[in-house]
């Protein structure tokens, strides 16, 4: 019976342990660290992520309807470069380098040098702002989401292990009460009823680079039939010495 | 007998989830909100814009011909794991686990098309000496990093990185990494070759879980479509393919930035494309 009691006390210590060492704030108790400087490589939907493709192309934008199809057909030429295309909806597919930081101990901040935009990642529940004016950047509550649903991967005051290859988990933005935009240049629509779930992870590469991933799933019930999915990758880089800030065209 | 069921029980109750392990098994869909052109119908010749390739790669694919596969030969090649999973078909994960112990031993994953089917060993085995054959699919072992699916791929035998004949060498290795966020799955590949690449090439894309999936069988039968003398290859010597500038011409781009490079996939390149 001793055998059996410290049996199954030794599968007891690492709960004790997790929930007596509670971080106390989502920036201690991050699993992953997303901070830094990233630079968003595109080798994939090149054509339409690098220039604005033409009138009418919807490629890969599968759920697409047909009333965002007719809406695609009314996109004026003119209008290239207008900040529709840099909502959250799209934000985070256009070559962009992206700087990420907290502002607190519950709030990450992203922001993109292509169309200067700005993202704030709360991890409190959405207050007054969420039934403030819609928003090109929405307003997004983040949580993390742990390997297997238990904080493991650090306990409260200790330091992230170098490079975050240890930690296990993810963090999950949901955003909504986000202004009409466009999924593509070309004014491919997303309606103001949309609402965006990102998944970001973090992985290493063989040769030491460091990556970000972000799975995004835009749901609009207005152009969309069904989610539309698309994963984006940003490679580490040392310092914001490429960061090239450009705006778009607010009054589009 | 009684207190060790006890015993038993006590431990199971108690016993904390750090051994769980994400589930991956079942029927998957691959999604093709990415790439769809290139991933379905197929890419343009001499389309490489935003791969990080070499002088080497852009000549071999040069000379690709796609009458290549109409040979009987290469009718019924399998996509190697390289590509396979960009590429279409449903697929299917599943599980060996050793009887006795339920011990992991090894993930299997088929993809119909071409009945592309992989094993991931998970048991802690090494990779096989180099001299060991090299096949469509590689030698993959795998280990889980929280709930993330990490697979290391050696042993491949040349293949593809692109259907418009940009090659990957037998010296190309992969590691794949597997996330599983609800009913979505994203798949990462990151493919490292010291013949064609000048750094890393990293695809990430989709898998939406279908439940009672089914997968439909693929036999293959070569068969002689166009009768060519012995030996015959279809290729176009240097210099000498025709079609290399077609796509940039087609879609108004650069014929600098169709050819590809790690600098074409970075933002700043956009400048030199105005």
């Amino acid at each position: 019976m001793l055998a059996c009691a410290a049996a199954a006390l030794l599968g007891y210590v690492p709960q004790l342990w997790s929930q007596d060492t509670a971080p106390a704030s989502p920036r201690e108790a991050a699993p992953i660290d997303i901070t830094g400087n990233w630079v968003a490589i595109i080798n994939e939907e090149w054509r339409w992520r690098m220039l604005t493709p033409p009138k009418g192309d919807t490629m890969s934008v599968q759920p697409l309807n047909d009333a965002g199809r007719a809406e695609t057909d009314r996109w004026d030429p003119a209008s290239d470069g207008s900040c529709k295309a840099y909502g959250a909806g799209a934000l985070l597919r256009m070559p962009t380098r992206l700087q990420i930081e907290w502002a607190d101990q519950t709030t990450l901040v992203l922001r993109t040098d292509a169309g200067q935009q700005t993202r704030q990642l709360r991890f409190e529940a959405p207050g007054p702002a969420a039934a403030g004016p819609r928003t090109l950047q929405g307003v997004s509550h983040a949580q993390w989401q742990y390997a297997m649903g238990t904080p493991r991967g650090r306990a409260a005051g200790g330091t992230f292990a170098q490079g975050g290859r240890d930690q296990g988990g993810s963090l999950v933005v949901t955003t909504t009460h986000l202004l009409a935009g466009w999924l593509r240049r070309n004014g491919v629509p997303y309606s103001d009823q949309t609402t965006l779930t990102e998944y970001f992870d973090r992985f290493p590469s063989p040769n030491g680079d460091e990556w970000l991933m972000v799975t995004t799933i835009v749901e609009d019930p207005v152009y969309l039939n069904g989610p539309f999915v698309t994963s984006s990758h940003f490679k580490r880089e040392p310092d914001d010495s490429k960061w090239n800030p450009s705006p778009c065209r607010a009054d589009l | 007998m009684r207190p060790r069921i006890y015993c038993l029980l006590a431990s199971l109750l108690v016993a904390p989830t750090a051994f769980a392990e994400m589930y991956f098994g079942g029927y998957w869909d691959p999604i093709f909100h990415e790439d769809v052109e290139e991933r379905i119908p197929g890419p343009s010749i001499g389309d490489y814009a935003g791969l990080p390739i070499n002088a080497a790669a852009r000549l071999r694919a040069e000379a690709w011909d796609a009458s290549l596969l109409s040979l009987p030969e290469h009718q019924c090649k399998p996509h190697p794991s390289t590509y396979g999973f960009r590429g279409v078909g449903t697929l299917r994960i599943w599980e060996d686990r050793d009887p006795d112990t339920q011990q992991l031993i090894k993930l299997n994953t088929h993809i119909a098309w071409q009945e592309q089917e992989r094993e991931i060993w998970m048991d802690g085995r090494d990779h096989p000496p180099e001299h060991a054959r090299h096949t469509w699919q590689g030698f993959s072992t795998g280990h889980y990093e929280g709930d993330v699916l990490v697979v290391e791929t050696t042993h491949l035998k040349a293949g593809w990185m692109r259907r418009n004949g940009l090659p990957l060498s037998d010296r190309a290795t992969m590691t794949d990494r597997f996330y599983r966020h609800g009913d979505l799955m994203t798949h990462v590949m990151i493919v490292e070759d010291p013949v064609y690449l000048t750094e890393p090439i990293v695809k990430t894309n989709g898998f939406r879980f279908v439940p009672n999936g089914t997968m439909t069988p693929y036999p293959c039968y070569s068969v002689v479509e166009v009768v060519h003398p012995d030996g015959y290859v279809p290729h176009y010597l240097p210099g000498e393919n025709p079609f290399v500038r077609e796509f940039g011409e087609l879609h108004g781009i650069p014929y600098e930035a169709t050819r590809g490079g790690a600098e074409t996939a970075r933002p700043e390149y956009i400048e030199k494309l105005r």
